[in-house]
């Protein structure tokens, strides 16, 4: 029998679907699961005073901060990122947010963006000795990148730990799956079209991995025609363009995430070229609208 | 697809920095394509007094060989209870009368649409069949869609022909063709990412039998003897219609809006629109629709002296208006079965109008309905 909950975290509707036939179970496996999305949450989240990336942004320019072996992990896997991407996946690109407000039709000078860029920079992000040291005051360290597709991955983990064998996490359209349902059946996944919000890109059925999909349509700003999305090039400091929207499946929800990310920043032709050499399924849609389904 | 590239791949490295946290490595595992869905809808339909109509409806819609679609469906109306069949003004005022008969009908239906997909471009052609003891009629139709503008927009041509006869229970011998030419066009824009509009229009040609060979008008004058005629109206039928819809989904509401409005003109002289907004921000879908139309030039519930050469007092082509709220319920069991319901109310009445009263003789007409439905994805 199918459980669904949903919940709200991190600032958006999120849901735990599991097959159990023993209902006090399934409640138990999708509290574990949202509590761990939560912890998460509070762990990383910037907006939190008391978040580790709070702590560590608060020291930015100061004295090193110490980190546990998670943190480490994350940083770890964004340096990762930061390499296989020729330097366009950067978790200190967060502070260009202070020149791009989404919430009004204004694309920053290039003067505004030239003193926010120095900021910017996974090569001024100092780890040693289980320390974290942001080089220059007024950097930032943002997780938006990986986080939630982190929080994903250590979901499914926790229910997989408590004995579930068929289960999906959704946070806002990032997702884990784990084990096909009932009767080998396919969990279907819609994929949100990028301009129509009557119709799904597409359903794809899934019976077991991450998919993530990362688009020009989450938060934006329309100026004279052109969208400025709020994927930021770390090197200009402006929006990625070429490509509407990214969806790829992968063993882990972060490393989906961040193969999204990535093709987003490379653009239409890099991005393609970059994810048909990672070897992975994906489904992308072109600047202008063309459906490139490697699914 | 599975990573075949060496270790120094970049998705081997993002998996080995990621595997370095405490998660599961998932196995990438596609599932077999969505092939289609079918389903089973119950409509029941209760006028007070008058008709009641039981509609089971089995339907299934499947995609095969990658580009083409097929969708099928068959019904069974059930008709029963009475139908009005003379209008009379025998007590002062013309008025609907019931004749003792009532009516027992059962009506067969069936259609089924073919699409092939070509890129941005698609076509599909279509036959409908329908069968009871004193109609039936045979269609098809074919029908072209265009994606253009980076799929923003979308165009719409068709073109749809159907063959009637009708006949009566009342007299055998009765055997008249109509028959009908429809042409269609289209446009879908994307306005926004949130909102979009549509707009159809249709034009059909119709020629043949329109009478109603059940409905008399029987009428009284101060002098002279009284007239009872048949229903007799033109022998062919040119209509207009124009539907424009409107979707804008709102963020802020997680909900959808939509608003319709349909004009439709005819040479019977009959000019109708209708109104209908629907909330879909919840699983609990309120509706309004509205609707108003004119008379048709021949209607008039008595009949004159002499009798002109075309007449109908049949109250369905009288000015009127109508009011029909309903709520509909989505209930989603799993990914794929789906359960809903409808409940629905309608009160047609000359005084719902628009722009003063309609016709006198309209007998206010109430009615409910309900819908029950079932749909399985495989």
């Amino acid at each position: 029998m199918l459980h669904r909950l949903t919940f709200f975290a991190m600032a958006a509707e999120n849901e735990v679907q599991l097959h159990s036939d023993d209902e006090v179970f399934a409640q138990r496996a999708a509290n574990a699961a949202i509590a761990e999305v939560k912890r998460i949450e509070a762990k990383y989240s910037r907006y939190l005073e008391d978040s580790v990336v709070s702590r560590i942004n608060a020291q930015a320019g100061g004295a090193p901060v110490k980190a546990d072996d998670e943190t480490l992990a994350l940083l770890a896997f964004a340096d990762a990122c930061h390499r296989q991407s020729d330097r366009l996946f950067d978790a200190t690109s967060g502070v260009l947010r202070r020149a791009w407000n989404f919430r009004e039709p204004r694309v920053p000078s290039q003067a505004e963006l030239d003193a926010i860029l120095p900021l910017v920079g996974w090569d001024k992000v100092e780890i040693s000795n289980a320390h974290v040291r942001l080089a220059r005051p007024g950097m930032q360290l943002d997780f938006g990148g990986f986080g939630k597709e982190y929080a994903v991955d250590r979901a499914a983990r926790v229910m997989a730990d408590l004995g579930v064998s068929s289960a999906m996490v959704n946070l806002a359209g990032d997702l884990a799956i784990l084990g096909s349902q009932p009767g080998e059946a396919p969990w279907r996944v819609g994929i949100k079209h990028p301009r129509r919000d009557d119709k799904l890109l597409a359903t794809l059925p899934v019976t077991s991995g991450a998919i993530a999909t990362s688009g020009d349509y989450e938060r934006f700003i329309e100026v004279d025609g052109v969208r400025h999305c709020h994927v930021l090039d770390p090197r200009t400091g402006r929006a990625a363009r070429g490509l509407q929207s990214v969806t790829v499946q992968a063993i882990a929800c972060i490393v989906a995430g961040s193969a999204t990310t990535i093709a987003m920043l490379k653009g239409r032709e890099a991005g393609l070229a970059w994810l048909d050499e990672m070897g992975v399924a994906y489904l992308v849609v072109t600047e202008d609208g063309t459906v490139i389904d490697r699914f | 697809m599975a990573a075949t590239k060496g270790e120094s791949s970049a998705l081997a490295q993002l998996a080995q920095a990621a595997l370095a946290l405490p998660i599961l490595a998932l196995p990438v595992k596609a599932g077999a394509a969505e092939v289609g869905e079918i389903g089973f809808t119950l409509l029941g339909y209760k006028e007070r007094g008058l008709m009641k109509i039981t509609e089971p409806v089995l339907w299934g819609r499947a995609q095969f060989l990658e580009s083409w679609e097929v969708q099928a469906s068959a019904a069974i109306d059930i008709i029963s209870g009475a139908s009005p069949r003379l209008v009379t003004n025998a007590s002062g005022k013309p008025v609907q009368t019931l004749t003792g008969a009532s009516v027992e009908d059962r009506r067969n239906t069936s259609d089924v649409k073919l699409t092939k997909h070509f890129g941005d471009f698609s076509l599909a052609g279509s036959m409908a069949y329908s069968d009871e003891q004193d109609y039936n009629s045979k269609a098809f139709g074919i029908e072209g869609r265009l994606d253009v503008n980076q799929r923003n927009t979308t165009l719409i041509a068709g073109f749809g022909s159907s063959k009637d006869h009708v006949g009566s229970t009342d007299d055998p011998t009765l055997d008249k063709p109509r028959d009908t030419k429809e042409y269609l066009v289209g446009v879908t824009q994307v306005l926004s990412p949130t909102a979009l509009v549509s707009s159809t229009i249709a034009w059909a040609r119709g020629e043949g039998y329109y009478n109603d060979p059940y409905k008399l008008t029987f009428t009284f004058f101060p002098t002279g003897g009284p007239l009872l005629v048949p229903d007799v109206r033109p022998d062919h039928r040119n209509t207009v219609a124009w539907l424009t819809r409107f979707r804008n989904h709102v963020p802020s509401l997680k909900g959808t809006l939509q608003a319709d409005y349909r004009y439709y003109s005819d040479d019977w002289g009959i000019r109708a629109h209708t109104l209908e907004v629907i909330d879909e921000r919840w699983s609990i879908r309120p509706a309004l629709r509205y609707y108003t139309q004119g008379a048709a030039d021949f209607y008039s519930p008595t009949v004159t002296r002499p009798p002109a050469t075309v007449h109908s007092s049949d109250q369905r082509l009288s000015a009127f208006g109508g009011l029909s709220p309903s709520l509909r319920v989505i209930l989603r069991v799993d990914d794929r079965l789906t359960v809903e319901g409808t409940l629905g109310y309608v009160q047609n009445a000359a005084n719902f109008h628009l722009g003063g009263s309609g016709n006198e003789a309209f007998e206010t007409l109430r009615a409910g309905y309900g819908l029950i439905g079932v749909t399985y994805a495989f």
